[in-house]
């Protein structure tokens, strides 16, 4: 909603307490025959020409609950309160309104009021507002239902339930296979056939890594003499020591995280170290990191016990968290700023580690949960006495800019000495190290050579076709020490290599105000720091006078008794990992969202989870060992006529992979992949300054040719590569823990057209003719097993050898058929 | 549309992916009153077929003529005799608001009555205001912030603030589109500033998204292939549909797998409609000339009208052309003459050629930027207006509006709007209005509640309805 279109918004939303207090409605008096001459000759008429059409009984709509047509309405008041106190005009919101001097307050909305209509209300009020005008009934909307609101299921406790019993015992691997099994027998049905083992191996690798298994990874599992259970439990073991697997589950929570490399909205400027935060994630999945610990370094991990340097520096990149969101940096109010970042905070930490909307209750009572508007603000006074570090600050008056070193941690250990960097820096041949060396020699000279102005357009030329060649090579380190745009020149000023980091710190302790509507300017009650109210049953630690609370809220969150955190947790895997969630909507538990299809089963997972101490690992492994997660997609008729949607989970559900497995898997079909982490910042200083300013044609390279895994692409908010908008990446705006899938015609013209298609699949056809095969036919069964990890079926090697017959160019036959195969919705899709 | 909220039970966009078994989950909401689908294949219905919106809108698409940068109105289309007899004069800080004072400028271009209607158009314009009897001024038009980047993504999106879905996302979304082989919602040449919010679709369905034309990267991305020949493309394609189909049949009906193989038909016939539709080499060498396409000064935008016409005859729902460099902080005077000059004779081609063809009458045309000019001299050059955003002007011609109608007012210097005002909500219930739908039913549920392209704002300037 947009806060700050005032001049409509009389009114409008509401404010809860004012409404909750019984009305009590004074006995009409007699009116003087003056008054009621003045009231029925002057105030009548003129209520009933300017303000009825909104403000009655009779409204089609009645706008900020305010009604003028009884004297009961009046004193009744509107959604921000009082409306008239009668004998001071001055006081007066119904004055103050049509008076027009304030623009958040004008009334009528569409028009003023001529002066001497002015008059006649301020006198009318003047006098006490006589009115004759009673006897009308007034109703006001109710506020919150706590009784109703503490009933909701999310809500109750953790309980750890029985394990059912299930007719079926062979069927069952693990406990949570009892949960879906009983209640696919209690529905008459039974499970679809397991999965055959080309099938498994590809789903399990690009579940746990994103990247597909090789040939002689599926030769392996699918010749493995030993029994299915233990052949799966080797592979997906070996899957959770892979840096891959980082690197896939990092980006689950950095979708959830709303990450990016820029701030997006007015002014887009880049963070240049909000990569820190990046690497900070993917290594705490890959170390299995406990995920109370995970979630307590987000929220206060400058205040907690470090081990040693390492350790301290390590907890505040992790309150980075905080420093992420999208901010309008053109926002000229500093107080609507401030309001906005903390409301960013609240979003995130509310949806994305409780399922809890509390953002929607920070104009009004929240709308479906027991969230009132005290408690919004209550919350937000942890994070206004926060200083959250992004290194941004908003624009006011125009001198300063954007990007402030001051406003972000500085770090003890240069990062680029951290024995994890260099662990996983670039390890380049020396050939390639010669050739980046020349490059970058070269870039220098240019570089220099653009601070005169002959041949600018050439210079650029070539600069973009250099960087390009290193990005080939793998070298993302290209930081030209001048900026080169005089325009955006005091934004360049970034030192890429400098030991910064988004992070969050103390800041004054406060408490803030209530703001009516959420405007910042109307303020209403301070409410003291607190946690929301439905949890008081939890013990709930008390806020200190002299911390902002953050370690506390970090308790709160993470301990054992909080009904949310591991129940969305749990819930986010399973979603990832069975296609949806036990929630559908994994990012909202309240009563808005959908209620969980298997409670037990969720909460089975969420005590099984903090039992053996919140590791992600156990959870993913536990679940992929499952009976559930083996099952084929087969359709069987007779479920279907009963669960089509699957909501029993009877068979696998198809899913489509995520624009960053498609085109990690296209890498990796070309072998072109590098999977090494590029050290340092995304992106260089030449993307310093607004991404949104200028079109900034110098900059055309395409991303996505660059070798490394997607995880380690820009993520600028905005301005996402083209495939990943086109393949659903997530909106990095705000949190997003369940991908679209969508199905558009860019996606097909990608697949057919794009220049890196197409030379993913000249090089995936090379490598399949350089293998020493005997004939077309064993190239065509290598091609499937390759691209698609099964084999061809007699019809599709027909086909495939029909189609290579219809030209005579063997090389582009084959090129153009491995693209058929990328291009197929087999590829992009889990079995 | 109004029964959305009962119909869609799931409560997430995957959720009515999966769960609704005729299709995509939004079938549910164009079987409410679809139209027979034109073109495509029979037990399939595209998100983009035609759909009935509330009750019957004069308008049936929108040719959105984006000035960035915030036009002056006082110099084109806002005629203010006082502010021209108070040149000179200097404002008062009244209320504290130090926007307010400075210096009055008066009108730098003539102003004469045009038309049988006597409108008010100065001589920037001698193009357009042959076509006077077809605009409806819009002169009270107001909106919420002064700058650039939000007033810009507000218009477009109704916030400043969030990512909301476009106005050209929630048109397509309500109307699907009248050619099944090009898509719904088309921009040519989007302004960097906002960037790909301006017309996203955010949490509706992508198929509603606008597609980008860029004129200098050759039009839509990926449209062409470089490297087989189209029979040889074609037999490709084949091959991946058999696959598609092969995956289908072994998941039959589900809704993801027919969205892929109508999604690769649908890509390859846009690879000739799109460069088809955008090639003008079949225009009369006339029809160039009227459009400018032939004089460096209105080559660009009279391309750009040109194809709007052309993509409207196709059918597609809402097109966008875009014009920058509307902020005159100085040089008022030569810069709007040649911003006026780029766009004048263009735009008068484009009226003209939606009268010849009759469909001016349910084609809406929407001209104007972000917000206005101040009356004030931006720093007493005589040759520079500020940002106003509390009183400008844009107009609409066709798609149900009155012609020859000057809405609203700005108060005497024109400075701020005071009657018939309207803010950027009033502005998407109109155009809403105008093309079949209340704007408070046009509603999409998303992260738990249905949201607007009005939010809970909007009055339609019922006033300005032929």
């Amino acid at each position: 909603m947009n806060l700050r279109t005032s001049d409509r918004v009389i009114y409008l939303l509401i404010c809860s307490f004012a409404l909750l207090n019984g009305i009590s409605v004074a006995t009409a008096t007699e009116l003087s025959p003056d008054q009621l001459a003045f009231f029925e000759g002057k105030v009548r008429p003129l209520l009933i020409k300017h303000c009825y059409e909104c403000h009655s009984t009779e409204s089609k709509k009645l706008k900020g609950g305010l009604l003028l047509d009884s004297k009961e309405g009046w004193m009744a008041g509107g959604d921000s309160g009082e409306a008239i106190e009668a004998g001071n005009p001055n006081e007066s919101r119904l004055i103050e309104s049509v008076r027009y001097k304030n623009s958040h307050l004008q009334m009528p909305p569409k028009y003023q009021l001529s002066e001497a209509e002015i008059s006649v209300l301020e006198r009318w009020v003047q006098m006490g507002a006589p009115d004759p005008r009673t006897g009308t009934k007034v109703t006001k909307a109710p506020g919150i239902d706590w009784e109703k609101g503490k009933k909701h299921w999310a809500f109750q406790p953790v309980a750890r339930p029985t394990i059912p019993v299930v007719k079926n015992t062979n069927w069952t691997q693990g406990d949570l296979d009892h949960f879906v099994l009983s209640k696919i027998e209690a529905a008459g049905l039974r499970p679809a056939p397991d999965a055959d083992r080309f099938a498994l191996i590809r789903r399990v690798t690009l579940d746990l890594t994103g990247l597909p298994p090789t040939v002689s990874e599926v030769g392996a599992f699918v010749h493995d003499s030993a029994s299915d259970d233990e052949a799966l439990a080797k592979v997906v073991d070996v899957l959770l020591q892979s840096p891959s697997f980082g690197e896939r589950w990092g980006r689950h929570w950095l979708d959830v995280a709303r990450y990016a490399d820029s701030v997006g909205k007015t002014r887009n400027i880049p963070f240049p170290y909000a990569w820190r935060y990046r690497n900070y994630v993917i290594d705490a999945l890959n170390s299995d990191k406990p995920y109370n610990e995970f979630l307590a370094e987000q929220v206060a991990g400058d205040l907690l016990n470090a081990t040693d340097k390492q350790d301290r520096e390590e907890k505040l990149i992790a309150t980075g968290l905080l420093a992420l969101g999208s901010m309008d940096l053109n926002e000229r109010d500093s107080e609507q700023f401030q309001l906005d970042r903390i409301d960013d905070q609240m979003d995130t930490l509310g949806r994305a580690t409780m399922g809890l909307t509390l953002g929607c209750a920070r104009c009004h009572d929240h709308k479906f949960d027991p969230i009132a508007q005290s408690d919004y603000y209550a919350m937000a006074g942890v994070f206004a006495s926060t200083a959250t570090l992004s290194g941004q600050q908003n624009r006011q008056g125009g001198s300063k800019q954007y990007h402030q070193p001051s406003l972000l941690a500085k770090l003890d250990i240069p990062p680029s000495t951290k024995p994890s960097d260099s662990k996983k820096s670039n390890t380049p041949t020396s050939n390639n190290e010669a050739q980046i060396a020349k490059l970058k020699n070269r870039l220098k000279q240019l570089q220099a050579e653009a601070k005169s102005k002959n041949n600018r357009a050439r210079l650029k030329a070539e600069v973009t076709q250099i960087r390009q060649q290193l990005a080939k090579l793998g070298e993302t380190e290209i930081r030209p020490a001048q900026a080169k745009n005089k325009k955006n020149a005091p934004e360049e000023a970034i030192d890429m290599d400098a030991a910064l980091a988004m992070a969050a710190a103390e800041g004054r302790v406060t408490n803030l105000a209530l703001r009516v509507r959420g405007e910042p300017d109307i303020k209403g009650d301070v409410v003291p720091r607190a946690f929301p109210t439905i949890f008081s049953r939890m013990q709930l630690p008390p806020l200190p006078s002299r911390e902002s609370g953050r370690r506390e809220l970090a308790e709160w969150l993470t301990s054992r008794d909080h009904p949310l955190t591991a129940r969305v947790m749990v819930n986010r895997v399973w979603a990832h990992l069975l296609g949806r969630g036990l929630v559908e909507t994994v990012d909202n538990f309240g009563a808005s969202g959908a209620a969980p299809t298997h409670p037990e089963l969720l909460d089975h997972l969420a005590t099984q989870f903090m039992d053996e101490g919140w590791s992600v690992k156990s959870l993913i492994r536990s679940i992929v060992l499952s009976r559930t997660y083996r099952l084929s997609g087969q359709q069987l008729p007779a479920n279907a006529a009963v669960d089509e949607a699957n909501s029993l989970y009877w068979r696998a559900n198809l899913r489509r992979l995520e624009a960053e497995a498609i085109r990690d898997s296209l890498l990796t079909a070309g072998g072109m992949l590098q999977t090494d982490r590029p050290a340092g910042a995304p992106f260089d200083s030449s993307d310093a300054g607004d991404l949104g300013k200028g079109n900034r044609k110098g900059k055309a390279e395409d991303p996505i040719v660059r070798p490394v895994r997607s995880v380690y692409l820009p993520v600028f908010r905005s301005k996402l590569p083209g495939m990943f908008t086109v393949f659903d990446f997530a909106e990095p705006d705000q949190v997003n823990g369940q991908r679209d899938v969508t199905t558009v015609p860019p996606q097909a013209l990608f697949l057919l057209n794009n220049p890196f298609v197409v030379d993913v699949a000249k090089r995936a056809a090379a490598r399949i003719l350089e293998q020493n095969l005997p004939d077309e036919k064993t190239r065509i069964r290598f091609a499937y097993a390759y691209s698609l990890c099964r084999y061809p079926t007699e019809a599709e090697t027909e086909r495939a050898l029909i189609f290579l017959n219809e030209t005579k160019d063997k090389q582009s036959n084959w090129a153009a058929l491995t693209q058929a195969l990328y291009s197929s919705a087999e590829f992009r899709y889990l079995p | 549309m109004n029964t959305c909220r009962n119909t869609f039970t799931a409560v997430t966009r995957r959720g009515m992916l999966q769960t609704t078994a005729a299709g995509f989950g939004w079938l549910a909401f164009a079987a409410l009153n679809a139209e027979k689908v034109l073109a495509t294949p029979e037990d399939f219905a595209s998100p983009l077929a035609p759909k009935q919106p509330h009750f019957t809108g004069k308008a049936k698409r929108v040719i959105f003529l984006f000035m960035q940068g915030g036009p002056s109105h006082l110099d084109t289309f806002d005629w203010k005799p006082e502010l021209k007899a108070n040149h000179g004069k200097t404002m008062s800080n009244s209320d504290g608001d130090k926007r307010k004072g400075g210096t009055l400028l008066a009108p730098q271009f003539q102003f004469e009555p045009k038309g049988k209607s006597g409108l008010q158009i100065s001589s920037l314009f001698p193009e357009v205001s042959r076509y006077a009897d077809d605009l409806c001024l819009l002169n009270g038009m107001h909106t919420s912030n002064a700058a650039h980047p939000q007033a810009t993504i507000a218009l477009h999106t109704g916030s400043a603030n969030f990512v909301r879905p476009s106005m050209g996302a929630w048109t397509t979304y309500g109307l699907g589109s009248e050619n099944q082989d090009l898509p719904g919602f088309i921009t040519i040449n989007p302004v960097g500033l906002g960037g790909a919010q301006n017309y996203g679709s955010s949490f509706l369905p992508a198929s509603y998204q606008g597609t980008r034309v860029d004129l200098e990267a050759g039009g839509i991305a990926d449209i062409r292939n470089r490297h087989l020949t189209f029979g040889r493309q074609r037999s490709q394609i084949d091959l991946i549909q058999e696959m598609n189909r092969d995956l289908l049949d072994k998941h039959p009906g589900n809704p993801e797998l027919d969205g892929v193989i109508q999604s690769f038909e649908l890509a390859y016939r846009m690879q000739t409609s799109v460069p088809t539709v955008l090639d003008l080499k079949t225009e009369k060498s006339g029809t160039l000339e009227r459009y400018g396409i032939n004089q460096e000064a209105t080559q660009e935008f009279g391309t750009q009208c040109l194809m709007a016409r052309r993509l409207a005859e196709s059918g597609v729902r809402f097109i966008q052309v875009s014009k920058k460099g509307w902020d005159q902080h100085n040089n008022l005077k030569s810069a709007l003459t040649e911003n006026c000059l780029a766009v004048d004779q263009p735009i008068a081609a484009l009226l003209q050629d939606l009268k010849e063809r009759d469909m001016l009458k349910d084609t809406l045309v929407l001209w104007g930027g972000e917000f206005g000019r101040s009356p004030q001299d931006q720093a007493n050059s005589g040759d520079g207006r500020r940002h106003n955003n509390s009183g400008y002007t844009m107009w609409m011609a066709g798609g149900g509006v009155k012609g020859g109608m000057r809405y609203g007012a700005t108060d005497e210097t024109g400075g701020t709007s005071v009657l018939g005002k309207i803010g950027t909500h009033d502005l998407h219930a109109t155009i809403l209005h105008l093309l079949g739908f209340d704007h408070t039913k046009l509603t999409y549920r998303y992260a738990g509640r249905d949201f607007r392209l009005t939010d809970v704002y909007g009055e339609v300037a019922k006033e300005i309805l032929a």
